[in-house]
C-alpha cells in the first residue's frame, strides 16, 4: 500500500510542478513571446504615429530593402559591432589577467574582491555620467593627468571627436563590466583540481605552457558563457551612452538600439523601428547560435 | 630565487595599486565633486580637493528636481519587481528541481530567451500592451517589466539551491500527509532562505538600476525613477555638474553600503552564477 501512495504522492507532486511554472510562463508569453511576434508583425508595415488614423498598411519586406539605403543604420550597425568586439576582447583579456591574479593568496585580497563591486554596482547611467565629466576637455580630470605624465601634449577632446569619442565609450564599458568579467572567471578557476598544477610543475612545463594546456580548457565553459552574456549585453548597448555622447558626434557613437528608440519615440516610425528592431533580433540570435555549447551548459538539469 | 620573490612582491604591490586607483577613483572623484563649489568645478587646472566644502549641490539636487520622489519610485519598483520575481522564480525553479514533470529544457531555453532577447526588440509592443492596460506611468506596468527580467536570474539561482536539500525531508513530510504546497513553503522554503536572500539583492539591484523601460514606459514625474531623474537635471544650455554629482552620490552610496555590508553573499552569489547557471 505504502508503494502506491508513493506513486501517487509523486504524480500529485508533478502536477503541482506543471502548475508552479504558470505564474512565470504568463509573464513570459505576454511579455517576451507575444511582444517579439509583435515587432515580427510590424516590421511588414508601415506605421506611423503622425498617420495613426489611416491605420497600418502591409508594405511586405520594403522596410527591410530600405535598411540597405539607409546610411544611418549602417553606421550605428558599425558603431556597434566594433564597439562590441573591442569592449568584450578587452574586458575577457584583461577579466582573465585579474582572476588570475585574484586567484593568488596575497595581502589585500579582500580590499581587492570588495572594489571589484563598486563598478558593478553602480548603475550605468551614473558611470556614464562619471566618465562624462572625466572626459571634458578643459577640466576633465583625464586630460589633466595625462598631460602631467606628459603622454600628450594638448588636451584631447575626448568626446568631441568621433573616434575618440568611440574610444572613450569603450573605455567606460570595460571599467564598469572587467571587474564582473574577472569574478565570474575566477569562479571557473577555482573549480580547476590543485592536483593537475602540481603535475604540470613536476613535469616542468612553463606557466604559459600550464595556462594554454590546463588553465584554458578548464575554464572554457565559464568562459563561454560569461562571454556570450557579454557580446549580448555590449551588442544592445543604450544607457551608457544616452548618458555619455547621445550618440554624438555625428551619429558616431549611435548604436542600433538608440538608433531604434529614436526611430519609434522621437521620430514615431512603428514600422521601421520594428524592421530595426527585428535586425538586431536576428544578429543576437546568431550570436547566440554561435554559443550553441554555452546556451545547452545553461539549460541543463 | 630570493630576489625573483622580491620581484614578483613588487609587481603585485604596483598591481594592487593600480588595480585599486582604477577601479575607485572614478567613484571618489564623483565624490569629492559633489562637494565643491561651481568655482572649484570649474576651474583650470582642475582641483583635487575642494577649496571649499558645501552641501549647495546636495540641497540643489532635491530642490531642482522632486529627487526624494523617485528615490521612492525606484524603492517601491524596486522591491515589488524583487518580491514578484522570487515569487515566481522560486515556484518555477522548485518545479524545475524537485518534479519530474516533462519540457524542463523547453522551460529552461524559454527562459533564457529572457536574457538573450535585446529589449528593444520588445520594448515597443511592450508599451503598447502598458498602454492599453493603462500601466504606463505607474508601479506596477514597470514592476511586471522588472519580474519578467529578473526572472532568469531568480530561477538559475533558487533551483541550484533547491537541488541542495535532502528528498527524504519533504517525502516523509508528505507521507504524514502534507501537501506539496505545505511541504514547499513550510519545509523547502525556510531551508533555502539564504539563498532566497542571495538572489533578492541581484534582482534588487538590477531593477533599481532598470533604465531604458523606466525611460519608455515612466516619463512623468510622478512616477519617474532615479536613472531616469538623474539625466534631466541638465539643460540644453546647462550642465549642473556638481548637483548631478551629488545626486548620484545619493543613490549610489546606500547601494554601495548594501553591497559592502553584504559582499560575500553577493560574491559567492556572483561566481555561483559562473559555474553553475
Amino acid at each position: 500500500m505504502k508503494g502506491d501512495e508513493g506513486v501517487s504522492v509523486a504524480k500529485s507532486k508533478d502536477r503541482m510542478g506543471y502548475i508552479f511554472l504558470i505564474p512565470s510562463v504568463i509573464l513570459i508569453i505576454g511579455l517576451i513571446f507575444y511582444p517579439v511576434f509583435n515587432t515580427l508583425y510590424l516590421s511588414l508595415f508601415k506605421y506611423r504615429i503622425q498617420t495613426l488614423a489611416l491605420g497600418k498598411k502591409f508594405i511586405g519586406f520594403a522596410n527591410f530593402t530600405r535598411l540597405f539605403s539607409d546610411e544611418t543604420f549602417y553606421n550605428s550597425l558599425k558603431f556597434t559591432l566594433i564597439f562590441t568586439f573591442a569592449a568584450v576582447i578587452i574586458e575577457t583579456i584583461l577579466g582573465i589577467c585579474f582572476a588570475l591574479i585574484m586567484k593568488k593568496k596575497i595581502p589585500g585580497q579582500g580590499i581587492i574582491r570588495t572594489s571589484i563591486l563598486i563598478p558593478w554596482a553602480i548603475p550605468t547611467i551614473i558611470s556614464g555620467l562619471m566618465w562624462k565629466f572625466m572626459y571634458t576637455d578643459q577640466i576633465g580630470i583625464i586630460n589633466f593627468i595625462l598631460q602631467k605624465l606628459h603622454l600628450i601634449q594638448g588636451a584631447i577632446p575626448w568626446l568631441l571627436r568621433g573616434d575618440m569619442a568611440i574610444i572613450a565609450t569603450i573605455i567606460a564599458d570595460v571599467w564598469k563590466t572587467t571587474p564582473y568579467m574577472s569574478l565570474l572567471i575566477l569562479s571557473g578557476l577555482q573549480t580547476i583540481p590543485k592536483h593537475l598544477y602540481e603535475a604540470a610543475e613536476i613535469d616542468g612545463a612553463s606557466k604559459w605552457k600550464t595556462f594554454i594546456h590546463i588553465t584554458l580548457p578548464l575554464i572554457k565553459p565559464v568562459l563561454s558563457v560569461a562571454i556570450l552574456f557579454r557580446v549580448l549585453a555590449t551588442f544592445r548597448i543604450y544607457d551608457l551612452i544616452a548618458v555619455l555622447t547621445n550618440g554624438g558626434p555625428a551619429n558616431s557613437t549611435q548604436s542600433l538600439s538608440m538608433y531604434t528608440i529614436k526611430t519609434y519615440f522621437s521620430y514615431g516610425n512603428l514600422g521601421y523601428g520594428a524592421t530595426l528592431a527585428v535586425v538586431t533580433f536576428i544578429i543576437s540570435l546568431v550570436i547566440s547560435l554561435l554559443f550553441l555549447d554555452a546556451i545547452k551548459s545553461k539549460i541543463q538539469r | 630565487m630570493v630576489r625573483s620573490k622580491r620581484l614578483q612582491n613588487i609587481f603585485y604591490g604596483l598591481f594592487f595599486i593600480f588595480f585599486i586607483g582604477m577601479i575607485v577613483f572614478p567613484f571618489i572623484w564623483q565624490f569629492l565633486n559633489s562637494f565643491k563649489t561651481q568655482a572649484d568645478l570649474f576651474s583650470i587646472p582642475p582641483i583635487i580637493f575642494p577649496t571649499k566644502w558645501t552641501l549647495q549641490n546636495y540641497i540643489d539636487a532635491f530642490t531642482r528636481q522632486p529627487f526624494l520622489l523617485y528615490i521612492k519610485n525606484s524603492f517601491v519598483i524596486a522591491l515589488g519587481s524583487t518580491v514578484l520575481s522570487i515569487f515566481a522564480g522560486s515556484l518555477a525553479a522548485y518545479s524545475i528541481s524537485r518534479t519530474n514533470i516533462k519540457f524542463k529544457k523547453t522551460y529552461l531555453l524559454l527562459l533564457l530567451s529572457i536574457t538573450l532577447l535585446p529589449p528593444i526588440t520588445i520594448i515597443n509592443p511592450v508599451y503598447l500592451i502598458m498602454r492599453k492596460l493603462h500601466l504606463l506611468n505607474t508601479y506596477w506596468g514597470l514592476t511586471i517589466v522588472n519580474t519578467t527580467i529578473g526572472l532568469p536570474m531568480a530561477v538559475w539561482f533558487l533551483a541550484t539551491f533547491f537541488e541542495s536539500i535532502p528528498n527524504q525531508l519533504e517525502e516523509s513530510a508528505m507521507i504524514d500527509g502534507a501537501t506539496i504546497f505545505q511541504s514547499f513553503y513550510k519545509i523547502v522554503l525556510p531551508l533555502v532562505a539564504p539563498g532566497i536572500f542571495t538572489v533578492s539583492i541581484l534582482v534588487f539591484i538590477a531593477a533599481w538600476n532598470q533604465y531604458l523601460f523606466a525611460l519608455v514606459l515612466n516619463p512623468l514625474r510622478i512616477r519617474r525613477t532615479v536613472t531616469v531623474g538623474l539625466t534631466l537635471y541638465q539643460t540644453d544650455y546647462a550642465i549642473p555638474w556638481g548637483t548631478m554629482s551629488a545626486a548620484s552620490i545619493i543613490v549610489t552610496v546606500p547601494l554601495l553600503i548594501l553591497v559592502l555590508i553584504l559582499q560575500r553573499r553577493i560574491i559567492s552569489g556572483l561566481m555561483e552564477g559562473g559555474v553553475k547557471g
